[in-house]
């Protein structure tokens, strides 16, 4: 009988060490990834006990922080409301985390999670306090662009063409993440089903058809792969039928651009040329604007700390289809971009071409404020020859000094850019203005590249253009910048 | 070990039971209460009792049993308490009735020994399958059935407004293993012999066999009537386990894994209490707010616990459902982490390798089977519901011996306890 028994033993305590290691695989191996499930209760309740990091803005205004409630709870707090909502998020024990909230969830975190790790770095000396996070947004500017925008529903974003770092970002209508993080549940639940879409983030999130201001890129890939300069000419027509259609192309004033003969490229930029450029854009053809847009970011994914949505040009039978690509040409038909798509567009004129990979958290603070990691700028893509970046600086400065963008001119500032009034069937136009100042910015002198949409022309509805509607916030931003 | 090092380590479980009466209110920020005291003294007079009576009347006994009885009911008791101050004082009750009669089973045995078990056999084979199925007994009767948690496996004794509730299986399992050591030792003989060709297979006489036909048969009726996967499962393999001690053949325990594998897919087919078990175990995140909440919960709340635990009463075990008695353990592991577990498992093992010690020195068949079948379902019991806990197992509900919260599980283990060491003390020199 003893040797069946010492085989029972033997499996008894088999089992029991297979318990043994079962056990440890659940706590030791795949324990953070239960302490971090959301349907964990223990997470929820314990964001209502564990220290959070601030998020700063880079001018050292308090954007979120944790404060003791009544309960002796910590509630996650947003001291500008609605201001920074899309920037940091929220972070909620209903809703869950987003924007910065989540992108940096690790850092804002306080390391003392009971782990055998954090006990021995917090023996070694460690500071196991949560890290706060910087943001690259300027509060003058992100207030200026907002102030400007007003109850017009839209977008701004605004960076430094050198290194990417995001300065200002509003998106209207806008929400206030301590409803979310805080408040009654059905608040939230009512923010998500509201149709204005007050989460959505306009500026990184959404895409529109670009309208005129896609010339830029139109214009980049007749520079570059047709060798045009800004003084080539092009035929300048009041109408241009378009072939195998019975569409027509006009200018937005039903007349000639010029002389009605021929008129530069750099005029029919300035003056937005629509006749000008739906025949150029018939003669570059589809592939020669594929490698202008795909170049800068188009039909790819942006990286960014937030989410972004694709900017789009489908290029499926465009090449043979030359009415599709006259209206591709002013930004019209199947082009969507998302306003930050459109800024890194200014941006690439702005830095010789080169795009930097935009970024929103400039660097990450211990508890006592003291650097841990700064964000590197680096280089995301060559949009653009310097040439060419040169050719359509010279030219977008003349749509600010001599054309549809003069409501954007800054005093004593030397501002380039471009206007676009996209036309949406059945509804008002939207407008963008996209652009970039100062142009002779001396090396190392700061500069700012920006995009402005707004949604449905704004305040003036159906006779919004980009000119009269988003030009001006462009302005206010500007002004706020060289003024700060 | 010396008797001296047995009373110190009785002494020491006492201790950790006082010190968690301590420790568990100040972490969730209040006072201890006089179950500082009470603990320690419950159970100093029922472990310190139950020792006495093993010296007078089982004095030749292995000394490591008592400590590691008091340990793990020590510890279990500790978070038992955290969980709920009232159960843990229940269970201080059970502790002590649970040890007088643990000392009661020891003095009944003192003079003629656990062998004179073997006269009864059929009495407690009666008595054991009458007990199994006691929770059928109808409502209204004073002695009923009580369907807790969907499960049919409670008893209640009412009078008036009296009543006393337990589940029956508990005393059944440790009557069904003293009626199998005793049939297998006369028998297993008869069942090692397999005369009969059936094909490839070689079959003892079917006659020998109904035993094992009996013990599928009732498992399985268990399980049908009462919905008690855990008992069933347990009672199934302690049989097969019993008789391949007994005769030394693989194909009894072959033969009832592939019948308990049959019945198992049996049981998922035709039972939508055992398709959602499995279900919970394959994909507890599934569904997550239904079948299988607990064991996320579970999981959950060792993922909290981490290495070193969040400490006594500083965790949430309390968001676990049946913390204080099937998901014990996931509780446990929680508040005292890996560190604690692992001690609590390793306890376990030595527990069950002291019982299996005290099988293979045990003098006659009878004693060899009847301590190694009291040690299977201390090991089987343990394997069971801590392997539904860590999901290597479906999760079948059943307690942790001497650690959840519960008092026919703690009488029964802890008379298991005393028969183990009567056995011992009986062994052959």
């Amino acid at each position: 009988m003893n040797p069946a028994l010492r085989r029972l033993a033997a499996a008894c305590l088999a089992g029991l060490a297979l318990l043994a290691g079962g056990l440890t695989y659940h706590q030791a191996v795949a324990g953070s990834g239960y302490r971090d499930d959301l349907r964990n209760p223990r997470t929820l309740l314990e964001r209502a006990t564990r220290q959070r990091g601030r998020i700063l803005t880079a001018d050292g205004v308090v954007v979120a922080e944790s404060e003791r409630g009544a309960g002796g709870d910590l509630v996650r707090t947003y001291p500008e409301g609605d201001l920074y909502g899309h920037a940091t998020g929220y972070s909620s024990a209903y809703f869950g985390d987003t924007g910065i909230e989540a992108a940096y969830a690790d850092e804002l975190r306080s390391g003392k999670d009971g782990s055998l790790g954090a006990a021995l770095f917090s023996l070694l000396g460690g500071d196991l306090r949560p890290h706060q996070v910087r943001l690259t947004l300027r509060d003058d500017l992100q207030r200026a662009a907002a102030d400007a925008l007003g109850d017009q529903r839209g977008a701004v974003i605004a960076l430094n063409p050198a290194t990417g770092a995001v300065l200002a970002m509003v998106s209207h209508p806008g929400f206030d993440p301590n409803i979310l993080a805080s408040g009654e549940p059905a608040e939230g639940d009512a923010l998500a089903a509201d149709p204005a879409e007050p989460l959505l983030n306009r500026a990184t999130a959404a895409a529109y058809p670009p309208g005129s201001s896609f010339k830029v890129l139109v214009a980049a890939a007749a520079l570059e792969a047709a060798g045009l300069t800004p003084d080539s000419l092009l035929p300048d027509r009041d109408e241009l039928p378009l072939p195998g259609s019975t569409a027509v192309i006009r200018n937005s004033d039903d007349g000639f651009c010029a002389d009605g003969r021929t008129i530069t490229l750099e005029r029919a930029l300035a003056v937005s040329c629509n006749t000008a450029f739906a025949e150029l854009g018939m003669e570059l053809g589809a592939e020669p604007l594929r490698a202008a847009v795909e170049v800068v970011g188009f039909n790819g994914t942006i990286p960014f700390d937030l989410p972004t949505a694709a900017s789009l040009l489908p290029f499926d039978g465009l090449a043979d289809d030359p009415p599709a690509l006259a209206q591709t040409a002013l930004g019209q038909r199947d082009v969507r971009a998302t306003p930050l798509q459109m800024a890194l567009v200014a941006a690439a004129a702005a830095n010789q071409g080169v795009v930097m990979r935009p970024y929103l958290v400039e660097a990450v603070l211990d508890a006592d404020g003291r650097e841990t990691s700064r964000t590197r700028p680096s280089s995301w893509k060559q949009a653009m020859t310097r040439e060419v970046a040169a050719a359509l600086t010279q030219m977008m400065e003349r749509v600010v000094s001599d054309g549809t963008g003069w409501r954007a001119a800054v005093e004593g500032v030397r501002v380039a850019g471009k206007t676009g009034t996209a036309e949406v069937p059945g509804g008002a136009p939207d407008v963008w203005f996209i652009g970039f100042a100062p142009v002779d910015a001396a090396p190392g002198e700061p500069r700012i590249a920006l995009a402005v949409l707004v949604e449905d022309g704004g305040t003036l509805g159906e006779d919004g253009s980009g000119g009269s509607v988003a030009a001006p916030i462009a302005r206010a931003v500007l002004t706020a910048f060289f003024a700060g | 070990m010396s008797r001296n090092t047995e009373a110190a380590l009785v002494g020491l479980a006492a201790a950790l039971a006082g010190a968690g009466a301590v420790l568990a209110p100040l972490a969730d920020g209040g006072l201890p209460t006089y179950d500082v005291l009470l603990a320690p003294v419950v159970f100093l007079a029922a472990f310190g009792g139950l020792l006495l009576a093993v010296r007078r009347w089982a004095g030749r006994a292995a000394r490591t049993l008592l400590p590691l009885a008091a340990f793990l009911t020590a510890v279990g008791w500790v978070e038992v308490s955290r969980l709920d101050r009232d159960l843990g004082r229940l269970q201080l009750w059970w502790l002590l009735v649970g040890a007088a009669l643990a000392g009661t089973t020891l003095f009944v045995l003192r003079r003629r020994g656990v062998g004179v078990l073997r006269r009864y056999r059929y009495l407690f084979l009666v008595t054991g399958l009458g007990l199994l199925l006691l929770p059928l007994l109808p409502d209204g009767w004073p002695v009923r059935g009580l369907t807790l948690n969907g499960s049919r496996l409670w008893v209640r004794f009412q009078a008036g407004d009296l009543y006393l509730s337990f589940q029956p299986g508990e005393a059944a399992k440790i009557l069904i293993v003293a009626f199998l050591a005793s049939y297998l030792a006369d028998r297993h003989r008869a069942l090692t012999v397999m005369p009969r060709r059936l094909g490839p297979l070689s079959l003892p006489e079917p006659r020998q066999l109904l035993p094992v036909l009996l013990a599928f048969g009732v498992s399985f009726a268990v399980l049908v009537y009462q919905r008690d996967l855990g008992a069933s499962v347990l009672l199934f393999l302690v049989f097969a386990a019993m008789l391949f001690a007994a005769t030394g053949r693989f194909a009894y325990p072959a033969a009832a894994l592939a019948l308990l594998a049959g019945g198992g897919l049996a049981a998922y087919r035709y039972f939508g209490h055992v398709r959602l078990r499995v279900e919970a175990w394959l994909h507890p995140f599934a569904d997550f707010a239904g079948a299988g909440y607990q064991v996320a919960q579970g999981l959950f709340a060792l993922g909290s616990g981490g290495l070193t635990g969040t400490g006594l009463g500083a965790g949430r075990p309390d968001l676990i459902p049946a913390a204080a008695t099937d998901f014990v353990f996931a509780a446990v592991s929680e508040e005292l982490g890996l560190a604690g577990g692992m001690a609590v498992i390793a306890a376990y093992a030595l527990l069950v390798a002291a019982g299996f010690g005290i099988a293979l020195r045990a003098r006659d068949p009878f004693r060899k089977l009847l301590a190694g079948g009291l040690t299977l379902t201390l090991a089987v019991q343990t394997v069971l519901i801590v392997g539904g806990i860590l999901r290597l197992l479906p999760l079948t509900g059943i307690t942790l011996p001497f650690m959840s919260y519960g008092g026919s599980s703690l009488l029964a283990n802890l008379v298991l306890v005393a028969l183990l060491a009567r056995v011992s003390h009986e062994e052959g020199s």
